[in-house]
């Protein structure tokens, strides 16, 4: 199912947030997840790297179609994002990130990379990550993941829209603006607040 | 280096949803380059990415060709055994003429090789060409100018790269961002010493008003 093809009234989003509301224990999942991609770090755990394929494939090949990939880009580009954190996997360190958040991030420069084939995405970005991220304590980085999915549950609904279709559309905010008939000023300042809610609380690393 | 102009929120959000046009993109490129700051709001908003992402609900339809992808998902893991890769050392810090990277692919590698323009009296640019809709310029003021007041039809993202100005926002050195929307109206004096560089991504015409406007459109192009 195309998600670009549901009527503009009933956002698709809204419906995937009431379901996965109902998943397991969402407040142990960045935890989980980081144990299984240790697991395949230190010892090449091929069971583990399934456990990571089976759960996080689907909806990586989901988020790329909803940014414009085919159905068949979309398996190509998921299978190689996935296929990168097996061959990465020395370099994925728990304490600096989730593996959602690596998972989005190799995706989505695979995508501006391949399908809309702008030049600079490839070379760009990996190395901040690695540079500069301090590693912080295990834990306390679950504590984050957790408390960002709490907190985007809280925005006002407009927000959340708002963020949703910038996120899973990428599209402009002037495109947003056009499609909701909505002045841009009035989207990027939901836009604004909606990042200033999620970044306050979180902790800045120096 | 630690900038004290930054980028607006909503252009880290576009940077971390791939919402920005490749131009902008470029120029917040350059930026994040040089400011641990933004890196740090990036990581947020990217974070925000992965928090989405993970809440996405796949349909039982997708997981229905879930057997065929894994196979070869299983294939390719003994395909590829992961390796040690050392971490790349980009040549980006290389010699004082290399350009920031960020502006290779539309303005080549080299300071020394950049073929200005003249625009007016103190004022030299070039334009990028292959740009998607969106204009890439780069702008070399002399010291001491004082820029005609103007406003934007839309939005403006510069990025400092040598010299300093004033406007009415502040004082722009380099490593400043200036993530100006349609409403701001300044007029920037370049300071004393050497000249002014600026990279900017232009979503719309710049707009500057009466005798200044009429010499400069028409040769601007913008
Ligand atoms: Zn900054």
């Amino acid at each position: 199912m195309n998600i670009r093809t549901l009527p503009i009234g009933v956002s698709p989003f809204d419906q995937t947030r009431a379901m996965s509301s109902s998943g397991a224990h969402p407040t142990e999942d960045a935890g989980y997840w980081s144990w299984q991609m240790a697991a395949v770090s230190e010892r090449r755990d091929r069971d583990s790297f399934m456990r990571i394929y089976d759960h996080f494939a689907p909806r990586v090949r989901l988020y790329l179609r909803g940014l414009g990939s085919t159905e068949s880009q979309a398996e190509e580009l998921a299978q190689e994002a996935l296929l990168r954190l097996w061959q990465r996997a020395d370099r994925f360190d728990a304490m600096r990130g989730s593996v959602s958040t690596w998972l989005f991030r190799i995706a989505r420069n695979l995508h501006i990379d391949r399908v809309r084939r702008e030049p600079l995405w490839q070379s760009i970005g990996e190395e901040w990550i690695d540079e500069d991220i301090p590693p912080a304590n295990t834990t306390e980085r679950h504590v984050e993941q957790t408390d960002l999915a709490a907190r985007i549950d809280t925005l006002p609904a407009v927000q959340a829209r708002l963020l949703r279709m910038s996120y899973f559309e990428a599209k402009s905010h002037q495109e947003i603006a056009d499609e909701l008939v909505m002045p841009l000023g009035t989207v990027k300042s939901h836009l604004r607040r909606a990042f200033l809610k999620l970044q306050s609380g979180l902790k800045e690393f120096p | 280096m630690s900038p004290r102009h930054h980028l607006d929120e909503t252009t880290v959000l576009g940077w971390a949803s791939g919402a920005l046009s490749p131009e902008m993109a470029a120029v917040a490129a350059t930026h994040l380059d040089v400011c641990r700051h933004c890196r740090s709001r990036l990581a947020t908003a990217e974070g925000i990415g992965g928090t989405l992402l993970e809440q996405q609900q796949p349909s039982t339809d997708d997981a229905m060709r879930m057997p065929h992808l894994r196979e070869h998902m299983l294939a390719a893991l003994d395909a590829h055994p992961n390796r040690r890769v050392p971490p790349r050392r980009e040549e980006a810090t290389a010699g004082p003429d290399n350009l920031p990277r960020a502006l290779h692919p539309y303005f080549g590698t080299s300071w020394r090789s950049l073929r200005w323009r003249w625009l007016a009296p103190g004022v030299r640019m070039i334009r990028a060409l292959r740009t998607s809709g969106h204009a890439l310029i780069l702008l070399r003021i002399d010291p001491g100018m004082s820029m005609p007041l103007h406003s934007h039809g839309g939005i403006e993202l510069t990025q400092v790269l040598a010299g300093s100005y004033d406007d009415e926002l502040g004082h722009f050195g380099v490593g400043d961002a200036a993530d100006l929307g349609p409403e701001t109206l300044h007029r920037p004096v370049t300071s004393a010493g050497g000249p002014c560089v600026c990279v900017a991504a232009l979503d719309a015409p710049l707009r500057f008003p009466g005798w200044f406007a009429r010499m400069l459109q028409p040769l601007v192009g913008l």
